[in-house]
């Protein structure tokens, strides 16, 4: 009772934020959660598979948190169901992005480090590495096998007349099987529909949509490297700050070749806290 | 205490509160300097000042956890107090760089997320800063 009353304190009580977000959902850019913010984030994929495939729906959730300025660490719960099939929980993944670069340049690196514990009944493809998602089994003989993955990410973006351009360089290894090195990669590019905010409160105003476009997809392994027989997808990506700190996300992907679905719908709500941080830090006795 | 006496206190307290909570001895890091090109730069919507009004928008979502809504600075959260001289007087141009930048040392995030333009509005409204306690 006592837990409730406090996160039901905690959302009360929490000041707003600009929810101007980027619109992206796969392809990371360089900038960071600001230090002490949390983000709370319910995303889902939802893929219309080929023929003779089952639809899944994939929901996952994202706890991003501002370390520093130049840190955020992000957690992921993440689930699975399909058609006809069952329900999974398919695991979790702790993800890290350092910035090493103190000010803003043309092209700004980011370094990324995430450590995966799934099945392989997970569908969320938040990246498509290797040869990307096998959608032609069963949950029941995917989830008792399990991913224990280390991937890296070589993220470089740049904010150039109001656009956002980003690309990010996927490197994955699964020490759970012998599938060898594998590689990924997206690239994007998105910008606000407004570039100057009004005075007045507005909902349905351009400032608070962003739009752009995003391209991923896998680039093999170290058995066989290149764009042959990994799914890629395009997919135009859509935001709108539906409040001060919550923001929509929706990204139909279309998938550009025979190993790829036909569909892949994303969307997501994304809710943040300022000041996360410091509150908890108070709760437990913190001077500051 | 009587009631009267009491009452005195509580708006002591009101008065002096924003003042104690206002980071006037704020001390800016010296090695957070803007490039001389970037200070030269002369903010474009210097003259459109009804565009101030949505600066002062975005400085409240974005600024005023850390500033304060009146940008007098929360002093447990090391943040500056924009309305001192020692900011006031930096030109249009070294604290749009800093906006952009932030100094990631000092727990100053960049704000380069948002757009060029909005970034030279939230400037707009840093002017209009006027000490509370003059």
């Amino acid at each position: 009772m006592r837990t409730a009353v406090l996160f039901i304190a905690m959302f009360w009580f929490v000041p707003f934020s600009l929810a101007q977000e980027s619109p992206f959902v796969v392809t990371y850019n360089h900038h960071m959660e600001e230090p002490g913010n949390l983000e709370i984030e319910f995303s889902s994929t939802f893929d219309a598979p080929r023929s003779g495939q089952q639809t899944y729906f994939a929901p996952y959730t994202e706890l991003e948190y501002g370390v520093t300025a130049r840190w955020t660490a992000e957690l992921y719960l993440e689930g699975q169901s399909t058609w006809g099939d069952s329900t999974v929980f398919t695991g979790w993944r702790f993800e890290n992005r350092f910035r090493p670069m103190k000010r803003e340049h043309w092209i700004n690196p980011v370094l990324y480090l995430e450590y995966e514990s799934i099945n392989e009944a997970d569908r969320i493809q938040k990246e498509i590495e290797g040869g990307g998602a096998d959608v032609s089994l069963s949950n029941r003989g995917l989830r008792g096998i399990k991913d224990h993955e280390l991937e890296t990410k070589l993220i470089l973006s740049s904010d150039a007349h109001d656009w956002n351009l980003a690309g990010n360089f996927i490197v994955a290894k699964n020490f759970s099987q012998s599938e060898g090195i594998e590689f990924g990669y997206s690239l994007g590019a998105s910008r606000p529909l407004a570039t100057v905010v009004s005075g007045t409160s507005c909902r349905f105003c351009r400032e608070n949509f962003s739009a752009g476009v995003e391209v991923y997809g896998g680039l093999g392994s170290t058995h066989g490297f290149g764009l042959g027989d990994t799914a890629h997808y395009a997919a135009p990506v859509f935001a709108w700050a539906v409040s001060d700190n919550a923001t929509l996300r929706f990204s139909p992907g279309f998938g550009l070749n025979h190993e790829s679905s036909p569909m892949l719908f994303r969307f997501g709500y994304s809710y943040e806290i300022q000041g996360f941080g410091t509150r908890i830090a108070r709760m437990f006795g913190a001077k500051r | 205490m009587t009631r009267l006496s009491a009452m005195r206190f509580a708006c002591v307290v009101i008065v002096l509160t924003p003042a104690l909570a206002q980071n006037s001895g704020y001390l800016p890091d010296s090695n957070w300097r803007a490039p001389v090109d970037a200070a030269s730069r002369v903010n474009p919507l210097a003259n459109k000042p009804q565009l101030t009004a949505g600066g002062k928008k975005l400085f409240l979502r974005n600024c005023s956890e850390c500033h304060d809504k009146d940008g007098s600075g929360i002093v447990r959260k090391h943040a500056a107090d924009l309305q001192l001289p020692v900011v006031q007087d930096q030109s249009d141009g070294t604290l749009f760089w800093k906006v952009t930048n932030g100094n990631p040392d000092r727990g100053m995030p960049s704000f380069s997320r948002l757009p060029e333009a909005e970034r030279w509005q939230v400037i707009l409204f840093l002017r209009t800063l006027k000490p509370t306690n003059p």
